[in-house]
């Protein structure tokens, strides 16, 4: 006995896998070939309650317990049981690779016929039909003999197939016009004990006939399909020790609608091998066997064996070996008498990194064999952990190749196809040596994080589904927001070089605001606001101009116009959007003319005061006398910024109407000319903090400094107290 | 796509074209003339084409390997010598074999035929290979179709009227079939002249060797972009859907996915994505030629220089680890992501997703997938430690699931001895007793195989009597409760033999 789960990789080797070139083969399945819809037509009449004859020893005694116990008789499967078994090894398998489009109808016949289950996906799985099975029971070996016959459930299943599917229906709303293109074919697989040769000629002609009466019956209906192509593969069962009455059959035209072949197997072993080769040559599947997996035993800790394992899947991912046709190199060996051939790879270790970004070019469901043995149940439950094993190819050469990799995604695993040969796309130029390749300053750090915020997620799609978009047009929609302004490099930027904007910058390209926002909004402009009184320098960039760049005045000008350029972007978005732009706009410095009056202004006034002043105002000062050397880099920067302007990434020109509000509100200061700067400082310091805070009701709405109290006791809504008593921060 | 030029240096090939001018020129020459524009063209706008230059006669020759220096290959050309007569099968094999040991036989290749129509005479010509097609021993099949996906390209230095008066273009459309269809017949227009053959070569580049230029976006960021390889049209269904589907010119970016996410997903094909300069100028400012080569030089340094978003984009998906999802058409996805070439060369990287709306099923449809600003609760986790990745399938498969097969007696056995085990350790493994004994007991009803239900009843009450006297009195109660369970479902009782219905733990008072 082996522990399960212990799969070790037992050496280290190195490999490395070499990205080849793209591989494809338009030989896929089509949407609609036979392999759409299959129908099972299992025989439940008296005659399959016999039994097989092939026994089975259920009671194993170990050595320590076989004195005096008289073991248990072996069971043995009745030919009914054989054929359910066997054809549910057939839907799981089915299932496992196929779990979508790919549908079984389960039909059983006696007196009558019992239909399992439909068409609809949610009725294609193993529990369902186990349970319908179980409601049927064994067949009852005293029914009438005479009442009983397959081809009840024959009929049934030409009906059944004339049925739309899901997949069916929705593709003929979907082409419309060329809804004919929706083919409607079908398999039959019918299971049964049959008499002789003539009655399958009988069963086949009845068919035949059913078909010609259905399609009839089809033309004339909205919600029948006529059968264009319908495969029988009727599968004789009968006892151990019996002779075949039937007679095997290759695949043989009845008509150009039907073709029949027929299968004449025993029961048991035999018939489980027929219907996994049918199941393989029915979905175009094929055989891998993983060798040398190698796997603890319990017994001996420390010792480990290799195991194989057999799995199943499309065949499409052993297209390169049957094309360069070293099947044969790639450790194909055949199994049952050449009936069936595997090949085999090698499980090869280290394990790979889920980080890696491997070039694949397919990747296909495996079902296991033998799915609950062992060495079986240890593999997939490995992989099921979320652990990827890379597989070899065993060539002559001895080389290594590394040529497909076993790995679970979301509880289902799936074998991916690696290629192995050179690659087109070697020695590319590289990206540093192309467009944009010399820039070096590219905000890299902060398109991570702009891609962090904008990854994907699934939505469910029973979600709302605002504007009847889909939820990968509203991701699109994100992404527009946030890249309506949006500078690549960090010598373009300033505020997104500023830890107090991010608030900002984070919330404005919401699709909607919240009141909170706003205040956060807000909160970060009267931030920003306080940065100018207090002249905290700005991460503003020098490049591009000689010295120490701009003036710290031209500096915060640089900042708020870069600012209401975002802020514009976004402020058609909402009401809410458009109050922060109005707060930027009434918070911001002066504009230019305005500057350039104060600065005029204050010149004097420095020459005047400058005894007066503490150290602490000398480096604006200085800054000052450097920014008349630096007119001309000044310019320069001015320039560039419209240049940015004029980028289609840009946002439309400046809304002007912002700026004559602000004009308005100082325009006293104005006509008096020159002020001093004492004027200045105080005027500017009352109207930063008038920002911070909404007004006084009543100081607003004062006739020469002198409000009137208690107002509201005068009309008897008070609601106005309520608002305007709220703090407004 | 790799490209093999295969040229014709029969003897034939030799043939003057009769001109009125006072040159002489060989039908040899115009082939030449043409492959040199095709080269040149080549140089200039495809330069990342692997091209390989085969020269035949009854045999072939390998003349350059496969290579991106077009230097080497023009200087093939005009060293080419005169030899016997046209073999194409042989041609072909040499083709195959150039191909496949190059890039194995998966790559598709595009593969340019150089000939006159005149298709070679008796055993080895073309009609004697197509005639002969089908009484072929394995070992010397026709070498058409190759292994590996091909375009092939027939350039016949002959006109129409010229190949009709022979079989000789039935010949090369049967060929053209035979490949896999996927190519065509060029052929000269009028007089064969040096013009006629730039004509026909022209119509070549533009079918085949024209470069993928496309716009990438990203919101409101964006670049102009080559795609090398040109992506190809794509049938996916050709009985539903039987018209071919093209990559957009406007690749849009959906959003971002962690690689780890991705998780190595089955790709159709691989392309660069060189971000390239867009030069409106160039047509307005008429300079003097003389100066032309060191203004290229000053604009490719410009664009160098001026920031480009796939440089952005390609940066912070390698420090990342994370790929872009983009939009190729109606439910048509890629991904983008940083290839390392070496420990230097880095570059983005488009890979195309097989068409439709649910190209990987560890995504779910892609049209679903939606910005996490939209859920209630970021996915990821405030610290990245969890992922929405991979959607889980709504059923389980099969082996995530514990399913009873039957069909090797071992698995029957094992299933059997599991429930004589647990019932050897009652009451302490009650719950694993009752549990594999419904498993067993569902299938055994499913199947329809009530002597089994009968057998591990007897196997029970055997089990109940060989109890030591040490045992606890709970576990005879619970064996003989399981056995009358199993043998009263074994005889088709409806109420015992409900599927959905599991036998319960008897309810004893030794519960302590």
């Amino acid at each position: 006995m082996f522990r399960p789960c212990t799969l070790m990789p037992l050496f280290l080797l190195l490999c490395t896998l070499v990205y080849p070139t793209p591989n494809r083969d338009p030989s896929t399945m089509k949407m609609f070939s036979v392999a759409h819809k299959t129908a099972f037509v299992v025989d439940h009449c008296p005659y399959m309650a016999e039994s097989s004859r092939q026994q089975v020893e259920c009671d194993v005694l170990t050595k320590s317990r076989a004195q005096g116990v008289i073991p248990l008789a072996p069971v043995s499967k009745s030919l009914w049981t054989c054929a359910v078994e066997c054809s549910m090894e057939y839907c799981r398998i089915l299932y496992d690779v196929y779990p979508l489009n790919k549908l079984i109808n389960y039909i059983v016949s006696d007196s009558e016929f019992h239909i399992l289950n439909t068409w609809r996906q949610e009725d294609q799985s193993t529990h369902e039909l186990m349970s319908a099975l179980a409601a049927v029971g064994p067949p009852n070996p005293r029914e009438d003999p005479e009442c009983c016959s397959v081809l009840h459930g024959l009929v049934a299943a030409v009906e059944s197939l004339c049925k739309l599917t899901e997949l069916q229906h929705e593709q003929r709303t979907v082409l419309m016009d060329t809804a004919e293109r929706v083919a409607n074919r079908g398999r039959i697989i019918c299971l049964t004990n049959a008499k002789s040769d003539t009655h399958v000629r009988m069963l086949e002609d009845c068919i035949q006939e059913t078909l010609m009466d259905q399609n009839k019956l089809a033309a004339g209906s909205d919600r029948l399909m006529a059968i264009q192509q319908c495969e029988l593969v009727l599968v004789h069962i009968f006892p151990m020790g019996e002779d075949a009455l039937v007679s095997d059959r290759p695949k043989k035209e009845i008509s150009p609608l039907l073709t029949s072949e027929v299968h004449s197997v025993r029961a048991g072993r035999h018939l489980a091998t027929k219907l996994n080769i049918l199941v393989q040559q029915h979905f175009d599947l094929a055989s891998t066997t993983i060798t040398n997996i190698p796997m603890k035993e319990e017994q001996h800790a420390n010792t480990s064996a290799n195991y194989d394992v057999e799995l199943l899947h499309h065949r499409d991912a052993h297209l390169e070996f049957f094309k360069s046709g070293d099947l044969h190199m790639a450790g194909s060996t055949s199994r049952d008498s050449g009936l069936k051939e595997t090949v085999t790879l090698k499980w090869c270790t280290p394990r790979t990194n889920s980080v890696e970004l491997h070039y694949c070019t397919g990747a296909y469901r495996i079902s296991p064999t033998d799915v609950n043995s062992r060495p079986s149940s240890c593999l997939t439950n490995f992989l099921l952990n979320g652990r990827s094993v890379l597989l070899e190819q065993p060539r002559k050469s001895g080389s290594k190749v590394i040529s497909h990799m076993l790995s679970s995604h979301g509880g289902e695993i799936f074998l991916h196809v690696l290629n192995s040969t050179r690659s087109t796309l070697e020695d590319p130029p590289s990206i540093s040596e192309g467009c944009g390749g010399r820039v070096t300053d590219y905000r890299i750090t902060d398109f991570g994080e702009f891609m962090r915020e904008n990854r994907l997620t699934p939505v469910a799609e029973t979600a709302p589904n605002p504007g009847g978009r889909f939820p990968a047009d509203r991701a699109k929609a994100q992404l527009e927001r946030y890249t309506r302004y949006w500078p690549m490099i960090i010598s373009q930027t300033t505020i997104f070089n500023m830890q107090a904007v991010v608030p900002l910058a984070n919330l404005i390209v919401k699709e909607a605001l919240s009141e909170e926002d706003v205040l956060t909004c807000q909160k970060t402009v009267y931030n920003l606001v306080d940065m100018e009184r207090k002249n905290d320098p700005l991460p503003i960039s020098t490049v591009g101009s000689r010295g120490k760049g701009p003036k710290r005045d031209e500096q915060y000008r640089i900042m708020w116009n870069e600012l209401e350029t975002l802020v514009k972007t976004h402020a058609a978005g909402s009401e809410r959007h458009q109050r922060v732009l109005d707060c930027i706009v009434a918070c911001r410095s002066k504009p230019p003319e305005e500057e350039e009056r104060k600065k005029r202004g204050r010149k004097r006034e420095d020459r005047e005061e400058r005894p007066d002043k503490n150290g602490t105002k000398e480096p604006e000062d200085r800054a000052w006398q450097d920014s008349e050397r630096l007119k001309g880099a000044l310019e320069k920067e001015e320039q560039e910024s419209e240049v940015i302007k004029d980028s289609p990434d840009s946002p439309e020109p400046l809304n002007k109407k912002p700026r004559l509000a602000i004009e308005e509100v100082q325009p006293s200061e104005k006509a008096k000319g020159p002020v001093s700067l004492l004027a200045l400082w105080t005027n500017r310091i009352t109207v930063a903090n008038s920002r911070k805070h909404q007004e006084f009701a009543g100081r607003t709405s004062s006739v020469n400094n002198k409000a009137e109290l208690y107002q509201h006791l005068k009309d008897d809504n008070g609601m106005d107290v309520h608002e305007n008593g709220k703090a407004s921060r | 796509m790799p490209t093999v030029v295969v040229m014709d240096v029969s003897l034939s090939m030799t043939r003057p074209v009769s001109l009125e001018s006072s040159e002489e020129f060989q039908r040899k020459n115009l082939a030449v003339h043409g492959l040199t524009m095709l080269f040149e063209h080549m140089a200039a706008n495809y330069r990342l084409e692997f091209t390989s230059l085969v020269a035949f006669s009854s045999l072939w020759e390998l003349l350059v390997p496969f290579t991106r220096d077009y230097n080497t290959l023009q200087e093939a050309l005009s060293n080419l010598e005169d030899y016997d007569k046209t073999c194409i099968e042989s041609a072909l094999n040499g083709v195959s074999n150039v191909v496949q040991q190059e890039w194995g036989s998966s790559c598709p290749c595009q593969v340019v035929l150089v000939t006159d129509g005149s298709l070679g005479i008796g055993k080895g010509s073309l009609r004697h290979s197509l005639q002969t097609l089908k009484q072929r021993a394995d070992d010397k099949k026709f070498p058409l179709p190759f292994p590996f996906p091909t375009k092939m390209f027939i350039m016949c230095v002959a006109n129409s009227e010229e190949l009709q008066t022979t079989d000789a273009m039935d010949n090369l459309e049967e060929l053209l079939r035979l490949s896999g269809g996927d190519g065509q017949i060029f052929t000269m227009e009028g007089q064969l002249c040096l013009k006629s053959v730039q004509a026909m070569f022209g119509r070549l580049i533009d079918q085949a060797y024209s470069p993928f230029h496309a716009v990438l976006h990203c919101g409101n960021l964006s670049s102009d972009v080559q795609v090398f390889p040109r992506p190809e049209p794509v049938v996916v269904d050709d009985e539903v859907d039987p018209m071919p589907r093209v990559v957009n010119t406007d690749l849009e970016i959906v959003g971002f996915i962690e690689v780890g996410d991705i998780s190595s997903p089955p790709v159709t094909s691989r392309h660069l994505v060189l971000p390239i300069a867009v030069i409106k100028e160039a047509e307005d400012v008429s300079t003097g030629a003389a100066e032309e080569p060191e203004e290229e030089v000053s604009a490719s340094q410009m664009a160098g220089k001026s920031p480009n978003f796939c440089v952005l984009l390609h940066g912070s998906l390698k420090v990342e680890g994370m790929v872009a999802l983009v939009q190729l058409g109606p439910d048509w996805y890629g991904m983008l992501y940083s290839q390392a070439d070496s420990k230097k060369k880095s570059n983005l990287m488009m890979s195309l997703f097989e068409p439709g709306p649910e190209p990987l099923p560890w995504l779910g449809k892609v049209a679903h997938l939606g910005p996490i600003s939209e859920a209630a609760e970021n996915p990821y986790g405030e610290d990245d430690s969890k992922s929405p990745f991979p959607v889980q399938p709504s059923i389980k498969r099969s082996y995530a699931q514990n399913v009873t097969v039957w069909i090797k007696a071992s698995g029957l056995q094992t299933d059997v001895q599991k429930i004589l085990r647990n019932a050897r350790k009652l009451p302490e493994k009650t719950q694993t007793f009752y549990k594999e004994l419904n498993r067993l007991r569902k299938a055994a009803l499913a199947f329809g195989f009530r002597e089994l239900l009968k057998g591990v009843g007897d196997l029970l009450e055997r089990e109940c009597t060989l109890l030591p006297d040490s045992a606890h009195p709970d576990a005879a109660f619970q064996l003989s409760h399981a056995a009358k369970q199993l043998r009263l479902a074994s005889a088709g009782d409806s109420q015992y033999a409900a599927f959905d219905q599991n036998i319960a733990p008897m309810h004893t008072d030794f519960s302590s």
